[in-house]
């Protein structure tokens, strides 16, 4: 307990000086700014800003970027309230009845809401990973080769079951992932493989190109196929604060929401997109009155934003104790983490302290920073979301291409995310949603590595994967969450749970 | 390509395919599948004990392919989806600005044929106006408009404040200016010159073009 405070206290000494506080402000404005436009994703803007914390030191800059990470998140819940474009698939839910409180001229009390909400379950969060930092990281030195891979085994099939749409579309997009990743020069023989002798190939394709090209230039040309329709709210926003009776409605869907949120968001294969359904689907059960959901409840935008901002903080628990991304987001933050000389992992707690718990502290002020941003300039979002796409997209455009030649000074990088871009463009065409593709991408070196070293201290035996007992445990979970998966009675429930 | 046209109009009369959609995403999975077993057709695999760097990429591929051909099964055997409709305008234009950006930032030579750096100066209005016609709704002024008054601003910001190593202006430029300036000088002085003329721009055609607009706008009212 006396570490926890230590630790906690040591965090708030490098979060709260000056220029982190402004870097945190800084990230969590320019992030809601760029997230709050239609479309833009959360890995867009953090792939367009990456290269504005290049010129800082690693802790400014993660601090800058966990800020962007949350003001794109929260950027998100409010297009999807004012607009009723979710900009990700967590933010689908908040847009139920956050768009119908819009219409309701109760606008202001929706955003309201959210923010506060997001604020409790990020503060809640923020303790939970101080907690459980250390213990898991102490899990993390149990592990060798055999359970690392393991353990991205599991969550790879996480990734699969939560994914959108055909199981069977999902395991190729993982595969054809991996496979991306092993593109470049293989690391044990120095061999090139699939470079078609292209120089710039030889290092393996880059993470932020991929993903630039994947989540931004393909969502341009996805969205130019649809003629547009935008539905910014029309009714005045209203009064920001909620009264003692929408409080009273929602502190208990607000506390059921950050604990939902906070567990879903641990575990690894994106498990923080469950959280807002989850929350949705249970204040529904538990409301006396069931129909008014759909219709504008605040029960339905206070549970499922404190469940999205919870999932969305634990989620860097694997990240920070394990080294392993649970999902495309953190998959950035590897790339941004790497590019400042940090290989996340165990390792980064012991050997750089005020980073780990700067980090963590500066996600809590980041949330404070969300709150005091948003509620004021509430007016300046509503006069963004009404820019018309056809002005946006060459804005959006230009700045994903400056903003990936500046990370490695390369033309043929800005070439591979408009080749990229078509890929995920036909990809999306075809039915295959691309995040797992993504993540797949992401675990795939770390997955071959440690497949090699593991088989090497077997000796080649593939046994040894159920041999060792955690191992063994980790890839049950993974075998019985793919059959339960393809279930017949449960895929029809998780169907609707995703259509709903 | 053709793949997609031939399969997505006449699925509905024609019998055995029941989701063109299906079909079309396992003959790229199959084809992907295929290019990495050619790719990596000379590398070693090794064994078990001392991994090769074909084992994985191999073995991944067949998987590849593996679920590209349950998937054309499946076309064939389950009703799905069908193509969503598509245009080429989007992707086309979209990808011309950024070819086009990645062509002029720092210069391209292709053997004899060279395109000298032009930086961000010409890199980014040309990115705007060439990305901006991907939607049938484009109207060169406000396009113009937009790359005038964008670009010195990213000029300023990636250039100037945080220093970013990106070429802002072509060399030949500097020239123009008094020799004694510096290059930061020279950069703020294009921004500036860019940003009057798009102020400019702004001012001159505001009235000619609202005048029609407003006229269609009355007439349809009526």
């Amino acid at each position: 307990m006396g570490d926890f405070f230590s630790n906690l206290s040591l965090g708030f000494g490098v979060a709260l000086s000056l220029q982190n506080l402004g870097l945190a402000f800084l990230g969590c404005l320019v992030g809601t700014l760029i997230g709050v436009l239609p479309g833009v994703g959360p890995i867009a803007t953090i792939a367009m800003l990456l290269p504005i914390t290049f010129g800082l030191d690693p802790v400014g800059a993660l601090i800058m970027l966990a800020g962007i990470y949350y003001g794109a998140q929260y950027g998100g819940s409010t297009t999807a309230i004012l607009v009723n474009i979710p900009g990700e698939a967590t933010s689908v839910v908040t847009a139920l009845d956050g768009h119908q409180m819009a219409r309701q001229g109760r606008a202001g009390v929706a955003l309201g809401i959210a923010a506060i909400g997001s604020f409790f379950a990020g503060t809640v969060a923020t303790l939970v990973i101080a907690a459980l930092g250390a213990p898991l990281t102490g899990l993390a030195l149990v592990f060798g080769p055999t359970e690392y891979f393991s353990l991205m085994v599991m969550g790879l099939v996480f990734a699969v079951v939560l994914a959108r749409g055909s199981i069977l579309k999902a395991i190729a997009m993982i595969l054809v992932g991996v496979l991306l990743s092993t593109v470049g020069t293989d690391l044990e023989t120095g061999e090139e493989r699939m470079t078609f002798g292209l120089p710039f190939l030889a290092d393996g394709i880059d993470f932020a190109v991929l993903a630039m090209g994947i989540f931004g230039i393909a969502e341009i040309m996805r969205n130019l196929d649809h003629t547009e329709h935008r539905d910014v709210v029309r009714q005045a926003i209203g009064r920001l604060l909620p009264n003692k009776d929408d409080f009273r409605q929602s502190y208990k869907p607000v506390l059921r929401g950050t604990f939902i949120g906070a567990i879903l968001g641990i575990l690894p294969g994106n498990g923080a997109v469950l959280g807002p359904f989850a929350s949705y689907t249970l204040e529904k059960k538990l409301a006396k009155d069931p129909r008014r959901f759909g219709r504008g409840a605040i029960e339905g935008v206070a549970g499922p934003e404190s469940a999205n901002n919870a999932g969305a903080q634990t989620s860097f628990i694997p990240l920070l104790t394990l080294g392993i991304p649970p999902n495309a987001v953190m998959a950035l933050m590897v790339g941004a983490m790497t590019i400042h000389g940090i290989i996340p992992g165990p390792q980064v707690m012991t050997k750089n302290p005020t980073l780990f718990w700067g980090m963590i502290a500066s996600m809590w002020v980041g949330n404070l920073m969300l709150l005091i941003i948003n509620l004021p300039l509430v007016g300046m979002w509503v006069r963004l979301l009404k820019v018309p796409y056809r002005l946006m997209f060459p804005a959006i455009l230009m700045f994903c291409a400056i903003g990936i030649y500046s990370i490695n000074s390369l033309p043929t990088d800005v070439m591979f995310i408009g080749l990229f871009g078509f890929v995920g463009y036909v990809l999306i065409k075809f039915g295959f949603e691309p995040a797992p593709m993504l993540l797949g991408f992401v675990l795939g070196k770390l997955m071959e590595e440690n497949l090699r070293r593991a088989l090497i201290i077997s000796r080649g035996s593939m046994e040894t994967f159920i041999e060792r007992p955690i191992s063994a445990g980790l890839l049950a979970v993974a075998a019985i969450l793919l059959v339960i998966a393809l279930l017949p009675s449960i895929r029809k429930g998780r169907d609707e749970v995703f259509t709903e | 390509m053709s793949v997609l046209h031939e399969g997505s109009e006449p699925s509905r009369h024609r019998g055995p395919v029941r989701a063109p959609q299906s079909l079309a995403g396992g003959l790229l999975l199959i084809a992907l599948a295929a290019l990495a077993l050619w790719l990596t057709r000379d590398l070693d695999q090794g064994t078990l004990n001392a991994m090769g760097p074909a084992m994985l990429p191999r073995w991944l591929a067949i998987g590849v392919g593996l679920s590209g051909l349950a998937l054309l099964a499946a076309a064939f055997l389950k009703n799905g989806d069908l193509l969503e409709r598509w245009s080429l305008r989007g992707p086309v234009f979209v990808i011309g600005a950024i070819v086009a950006f990645a062509l002029t930032i720092r210069g391209y030579s292709f053997g004899s044929f060279g395109i000298p750096g032009l930086g961000l100066l010409v890199a980014g209005p040309l990115a705007i106006i060439l990305g901006g016609f991907a939607t049938p709704e484009a109207r060169l002024r406000d396009l113009v408009v937009l790359a005038l008054s964008l670009t010195p601003f990213c000029m300023v910001l990636f250039g100037d404040l945080l220093n970013l190593p990106i070429p802002v202006f072509p060399q030949a430029l500097t020239g123009l200016f008094p020799a004694d300036w510096s290059q930061k000088a020279v950069l703020r002085a294009c921004a500036a010159i860019m940003a009057v003329a798009a102020v400019v721009v702004f001012l001159a055609t505001r009235n000619r073009r609202r005048g029609p607009i407003d006229v269609a706008d009355h007439s349809g009212r009526i």
